[in-house]
């Protein structure tokens, strides 16, 4: 049905699952960010709406064996999206410039198949209408609009602050489809304290990604699937690496890896 | 006027006796009681939001689309039974088409209320039309389930004309007759419609690529899911309308059809569920050793405790074999035990399999890392559900007593 | 009408309906109303302005770069241009500007009636009554500060102690055993953590990379020590009872009991004077001997730690080319001096002391407002020490007691006294931005402005490897009805007839500039951040052995099992409660519905005989609280693992019905020697519910 979709820049992250510990900072910038509305309570995860989650990630061995990893889940913005050919409404795209799988709440009717679709959890829907408590809606940003209940969200890789780097670099003279290291970052990716993110465009060769995603210890979650994703890590630890994809007991780690 | 008899009983179908209005009237207030239970939930979930519901986005899909799927499938029968009828000239359905076409008009229309609480912004509902993305199984099955809906819709509109004191209007009853005579191609363009979306719904699944429980790959244009939907649903179809037919004799106690008529529909139902057994045999076996070790999985991991256990999926086989065998052999099938048995079996096996693609599909952990996650439906689904089932009850109350749904009950209780 | 023109009518209408806008207009209206119903809120419109400050919230004080929209600040952004943080942000920084709005936050001054309600009154009130309740105290003053990094201290410690009051004291915390043992080994100043130029650290029970000391700025050495994709320049290893964040980012774990950090300092020091590395000073040999007591079975059977994994890590660090052992408590509080002994002592087999990328000595700041105390003598300070007495009935309760950006009622075990004093305190008065637990059990509630609507300051917070100072600025106007408590102390103050030799905040850190030979206008202006090497020259260390071994002697309580505290920056402080955003960063393994959960690996589990979602309690004897059990191998054996910060009575409703309050389980003993409370060591019990 769908194909990889491929573009001349290609947004993408590489995160560093070796220098991330799970302190959660990504998910406040996040949510901040992205005028996500706080939740009373949010012990029942899979009903708190979070565009980026860390999943905490164990070697299986016993105590004192036992490692501990973290793994903070964004949109994957897959080159070979489940999500977009599934949409009835065309509410989610693979369409423009950069590879971001857009999602246009105003139009999604709420039927939840991306959800079912999408192996990563990467979507959430709005169960209920969003309440800022007291006066917290006044620390919404201008950025993101509000949505509301019944549509499905996701991660959009910041889309807004690519929109702002552009718009800046035209004032400069600059070619906006050309921005140099760093000029677009996501809020995730600016708030980590241990730097475990690190985003550009994975097809330019004067960005750090370029370069990361090419690491030996580089991998993408479930490649097998053929979503061909957009986000990469990097882990020094093979256990790790393996807990990216589904193997058989006699698959070595990474022999499905794609280049 | 006649005291003897129901005081509405001029509206009764021709030569047919019914049940008194006071016992007729308490039956529909039971129905009436669960259709505002279920009306309560319908409005808490469109009022509040579907936060109100079991689901969650680990199971965006749930009870309400198990039920979809089942009452579809369940209510080929009238797609089917008229494509015999009308096309094939399987003239002896013409006793039991009728009811077939009921039952899928509240099949469909009872789902089509699901939807409408089932989706997020029920407003937009329209959006599938307007803005359809025609790479989406989902768009075909809106398209094809609304327009089979309006052919369900003229297909019940005859019958409603032919009610004794409505036909008594010279206009109508040439209206009844002109709808009759357009049948055939009403029926053909259902048979379209429905092929078109049983099959959609089941690629709705198999296009899944990122669910290994549900990915299927191509075979000619679509993921054969397409195909196992549609056999499946014309096995089930027309044992369904057998069941509600023979439910139906039960509560009124007056036969309906002939027990010959329901011998062809099961011979019918279990021929295309030989078919269908046959395919979906195969297409487990070739998930289980080839397309999911291809994806690094393993059949166990597939399944999880008792709750998402193999019992399941062994039910849904066991329920589609025996009655292969039960229902083709002559002598069991004629055994009306038996014979309702395996169509009862089959219409367990076909709603377990709608079951297992919408939930346990999703309980599934893809990632490694990730964790089996359960999900029970709350009272919000179920309520939903029995509105939809009251609702349904209802109106084929109503038809049964006033339209003459069964040509052939007034000769077979003509000694009553 | 007959049935032709019905029919015709039918029909026209229908083709006049489809043909007109009414349906078409209609259905696109549907769309713009199902996305901006009117109770949902719109995004504002507006420039967005950036500036440069600090986190008040944070307790090291950590850089952030406020973005303001129409002058209302929504985001709290890492600062990359601030020299101590370098972009890094903790989610609790990340969170400020939400906290600013959160419903906890105090938004009048609150007088508690006779009929016991919290009531609101005007400011005029609020300072009269306090003004009063003062002056009739005189000397029966009590203050106790949570905020140790603030200049604001010092008016606080004028306001009390001219008047003839020694009782003003800081929340307990890291740097008081710090000092302790520093000054017991021979330090003169602060001790410090030269961090930044470590190539390896050994974090002894600090949770370094989580919430321990300067977290920013350790987590940007941690990113900068180990560049995405390529060789890691500096180490990092980690004792401590639970595979916690810091643990996660560490190259080792050593799954050390909690409260045995001493006892692992002087293993490794065993094995590093097996391998020759014992850099010479006063008392070495005495020294070596009890070190060569701590052998690593001895240590193994102590600590837990594995003796070979002990090895590797003293390896690894006698290998290092600058390494570094920092011993801290998981809480933050509670530790004793005798394992920062044993840390220095480390540090100085080592030849670390002094050295770049070692320990350091700080000086300790000079106070500018006249009649405070010095911080020395304040840290030096036993506030529990106090407190305890006060409940015991020899020290008599304080007339007034005033609580400053502190939470003790909640943060404190609950043998600590404090529920005493409260009970006891004639009047309690409490400085907050958040209606905390210790607020609402005060008979006035001050709304103390936020760091981004006043004038405050963070001087060197501990942890630091170098002298630094920041200052907040207000950004904004303060919100509600809340004010700079620096003002109002000051205002307090001169009515009060107490000298301070400071006109107001702007003026005190004007002051305080000078004194540290810093560009005030310059840090207003620009959000620069004053720094200062830490200076080489102080007096050689000694091995103080005698201090090491008294401080051995402590009994520590037999229980089956022992509580292993997890604290998590972004769940907030005790003084913040939990922010809005952070009930979603909240594991599955930290709380499950309302009940915290207790993780603990499976062979404890199936000792005690419960498995993954059995409902328990946890006890210390006293106090039982309820939990959820979960499974997690990174957890010592014979230890459970509970989540701090959760079980708040207090501020709103992303704080409270969330699990319970560990420091509950916690009981206190002093340390022999120094005297200090120590409650690291709890034991509890686990029994089925």
């Amino acid at each position: 049905m769908s194909e990889v979709i491929d573009f001349k820049i290609r947004w993408g992250m590489v995160i560093d699952l070796d220098k991330c510990t799970g302190c959660g900072a990504c998910m406040v910038a996040c949510q901040a960010e992205n005028n996500l509305a706080p939740q009373v309570d949010a012990s029942n995860k899979l009903r708190a709406l979070n565009w980026l989650t860390v999943y905490r990630l164990s070697n299986g061995k016993s105590f004192p064996d036992h490692e501990v990893a973290y793994l903070p889940r964004p949109c994957m913005q897959c080159g070979k999206p489940s999500c977009v050919s599934v949409c009835p409404v065309v509410a989610t795209d693979k369409r423009e410039e950069g590879g971001i799988v857009s999602q246009i709440p105003p139009r999604c009717i709420g039927c939840r198949y991306c959800m079912a679709s999408c192996p990563y959890h990467a979507r959430y829907f709005n169960w209920y209408d969003p309440k800022w408590p007291g006066d917290l809606d006044r620390t919404l940003t201008p950025d993101v609009s509000t949505r509301p209940r019944g549509v499905v969200e996701k991660c959009s890789f910041c889309h807004h602050r690519w929109m702002h780097a552009k718009d800046a670099a035209i004032l400069k003279g600059e070619d906006p489809m050309d921005l140099p290291d760093g000029a677009y970052i996501t809020a995730c990716t600016e708030a980590c304290p241990n730097g475990a993110i690190t985003f550009g465009d994975l097809n330019n060769p004067k960005h750090k990604v370029y370069e990361l995603r090419q690491s030996p210890h580089a991998f993408r979650l479930l490649e097998r699937l053929g979503t061909e994703p957009q986000v990469y890590y990097l882990s020094k630890r093979e256990w790790v690496r393996r807990q990216g994809d589904n193997y058989l007991e006699h698959e070595a780690t990474g022999d499905n890896k794609k280049v | 006027m006649d005291y003897s008899k129901p005081v509405d009983a001029a509206l009764f179908p021709e030569g047919c006796q019914r049940c008194s209005l006071t016992r007729f009237m308490a039956w529909m207030g039971i129905l009436g009681v669960i259709l505002l239970w279920g009306l309560y939930a319908a409005v808490r979930v469109l009022g509040f939001g579907l936060g109100e519901t079991g689901m969650d986005d680990y199971f965006g899909f749930g009870l309400w689309i198990t039920f979809d799927l089942a009452v579809i499938a369940l209510g080929a029968g009238a797609f089917f039974t008229g494509l015999l009828r009308y096309i094939l000239n399987i003239d002896e359905l013409k006793n039991i088409v009728n009811l077939a076409a009921v039952i899928g008009f509240l099949c469909y229309t009872g789902a089509m209320l699901i939807l409408v609480l089932d989706i997020g912004q029920p407003i937009r509902c329209w959006f599938g039309y307007w803005y359809p993305n025609v790479h989406s199984m989902l768009t075909e099955v809106i398209f094809c389930i609304t327009c089979y809906c309006i052919v369900l819709i003229i297909e019940y509109v005859p019958l409603i004309l032919e009610n004794r004191q409505l036909a008594r209007s010279r206009f109508i009853s040439a209206l009844a007759h002109n709808f009759h005579l357009l049948m055939p191609l009403f029926a053909g363009i259902g048979a379209f419609l429905s092929t078109f979306h049983q099959g959609s719904l089941g690629g709705m699944y198999g296009v899944l690529f990122g669910r290994p429980y549900l990915y299927r790959e191509g075979f000619f244009i679509w993921p054969w899911t397409f195909f196992l939907f549609i056999l499946s649903a014309i096995s089930a179809g027309p044992m369904f309308t057998v069941l509600v037919c023979t439910i139906m004799e039960k509560m009124s106690g007056r036969r309906l059809v002939t027990w010959e008529v329901k011998q062809l529909m099961g011979k019918i139902g279990g021929t295309m569920l030989l078919v269908y057994t046959v395919f979906k045999l195969a297409d487990t076996w070739f998930w289980a050793v080839d397309l999911l070790p291809r994806e690094g999985l393993t059949f166990d991991q597939m399944f999880y405790g008792w709750i998402y256990g193999k019992w399941l999926m062994w039910t849904e086989l066991l329920c589609i074999i025996l009655p292969v065998i039960f229902l083709l052999k002559k002598s069991t099938r004629e055994n009306p035990k038996i014979f309702y048995t395996m169509l009862t079996l089959t219409c367990i096996s076909i709603t377990l399999n709608r079951y297992l693609l919408t939930v346990q599909a999703l309980a599934i952990p893809v990632m490694p890392f990730d964790a089996w996650r359960t999900y029970a439906p709350n009272w919000a689904e179920w309520g939903a559900c029995a509105l939809v089932m009251a609702y349904a009850a209802m109106v084929l109350s109503l038809s049964y007593r006033y339209l003459p749904m069964f040509p052939q009950e007034a000769r077979l209780n003509e000694n009553k | 009408m007959n049935r032709r023109g019905f029919l015709k009518f039918a029909a026209g209408g229908t083709v006049g309906l489809v043909a007109s806008p009414i349906i078409w207009n209609t259905l696109y209206d549907a769309v713009y109303w199902s996305q901006n119903w009117g109770w949902i809120p719109r995004v504002p419109r507006g420039d967005s302005t950036y500036m440069r400050t600090i986190s008040k919230l944070c307790p090291s004080g950590t850089g952030i770069r406020v973005r303001l929209v129409d002058g209302q600040p929504v985001r709290a952004l890492s600062d990359p241009d601030n020299p101590l943080s370098r972009g890094a942000l903790t989610a609790l920084a990340a969170a400020e500007t939400q906290l600013m709005v959160s419903p906890a936050r105090l938004k009048e001054p609150l007088r508690r009636t006779p009929d016991g309600a919290l009531v609101a009154i005007s400011w005029e009130e609020a300072e009269k009554l306090l003004r009063e309740k003062l002056a009739e105290a005189g000397g029966s003053t009590a203050c106790i500060s949570g905020d140790p990094t603030s200049t604001v201290n010092e008016l606080l410690s004028s306001l009390v102690e001219s008047r003839g009051s020694a009782d003003f004291y800081f929340m307990p915390d890291d740097e008081q055993a710090a000092l302790a043992a520093w000054s017991a080994m021979g330090g003169m100043g602060r001790l410090g953590y030269d961090v930044d130029n470590s190539d390896f650290i050994l974090a002894i029970g600090a949770n370094m990379l989580e919430s321990w000391g300067t977290v920013a700025r350790n987590r940007r050495n941690f990113s900068a020590g180990r560049p995405a994709g390529q060789e890691a320049r500096v180490k990092f290893a980690y004792a401590g009872p639970v595979q916690n964040n810091t643990a996660a980012g560490a190259d080792w774990w050593l799954p050390c009991r909690d409260g045995m950090e001493m006892e692992l300092a002087l293993g490794i020091a065993h094995l590093l004077i097996k391998a020759g590395h014992a850099v010479p000073s006063a008392g070495l040999d005495d020294f070596k001997a009890l070190a060569g007591e701590y052998t690593p079975e001895k240590v193994a059977a102590l600590t837990g730690v594995d003796a070979g994994r002990l090895a590797e890590v003293a390896k690894a660090l006698a290998g290092a080319e600058k390494p570094l052992v920092l011993v801290g408590s998981a809480l933050g509080a509670g530790g004793g001096a005798g394992a920062v002994m044993a840390g220095i002592a480390v540090n100085m087999l080592l030849g670390r002391v002094g050295a770049e990328g070692g320990l350091v000595n700080l000086p300790f700041p000079t106070p500018v407002v006249t009649g405070a105390s010095d911080y020395r003598t304040v840290v030096n300070r036993n506030l529990i020490a106090w407190s305890q007495s006060v409940a015991s009935g020899e020290t008599e309760a304080p007339r007034v007691l005033l609580i400053y950006d502190a939470n003790p009622l909640y943060s404190l075990p609950s043998d600590s006294g404090m529920e005493e004093v409260f009970t006891r305190s004639g009047f309690k008065v409490a400085m907050a931005s958040f209606l905390s637990e210790s607020c609402a059990r005060c008979d006035l509630v001050l709304p103390a402005a936020m760091g981004l609507e006043r004038f405050d300051d963070c001087y060197t917070p501990y942890g630091s490897g170098e002298v630094s100072w920041c200052i907040s600025h207000p950004l904004v106007k303060p919100f509600y009805n809340s004010r700079p408590m620096g003002e109002v102390l000051i205002s307090l103050a001169k009515e009060l007839g107490v000298e301070t030799g400071v006109k107001d905040m702007p003026g005190l850190l004007y002051k305080k500039a000078y004194s540290l030979g810093a560009n005030f206008r310059k840090m207003v202006e620009s959000g620069a951040v004053f720094q200062k090497k830490a200076s080489g020259a102080f007096s050689v260390p000694v091995y103080n052995t005698d201090a090491i071994r008294t401080a051995l002697t402590l009994k520590k309580e037999a229980a089956p099992l022992s509580l292993a505290p997890v604290v998590v920056l972004g769940m907030g402080t005790a003084q913040t409660g939990i922010p809005p955003f952070a009930t979603k960063i909240i594991t599955e393994y930290q709380l499950a519905g309302h009940s915290s959960v207790a993780q603990m690996n499976a062979a404890t589990a199936d000792k005690l005989g419960v498995r993954k979602g059995a409902r328990v309690t946890v006890g210390n004897g006293k106090v039982k609280v309820p939990a959820l059990v979960d499974i997690f191998e990174g957890v010592l054996p014979d230890a459970v693992a509970l989540s701090a910060g959760l079980g708040h009575t207090a501020f709103d409703e992303f704080s409270r019905n969330k699990g319970s309050n560990i420091m509950t389980l916690t009981s206190i003993t002093r340390e022999p020697g120094t005297g200090l409370p120590v409650w690291s060591s709890a034991g509890v019990s686990v029994d089925k519910a």
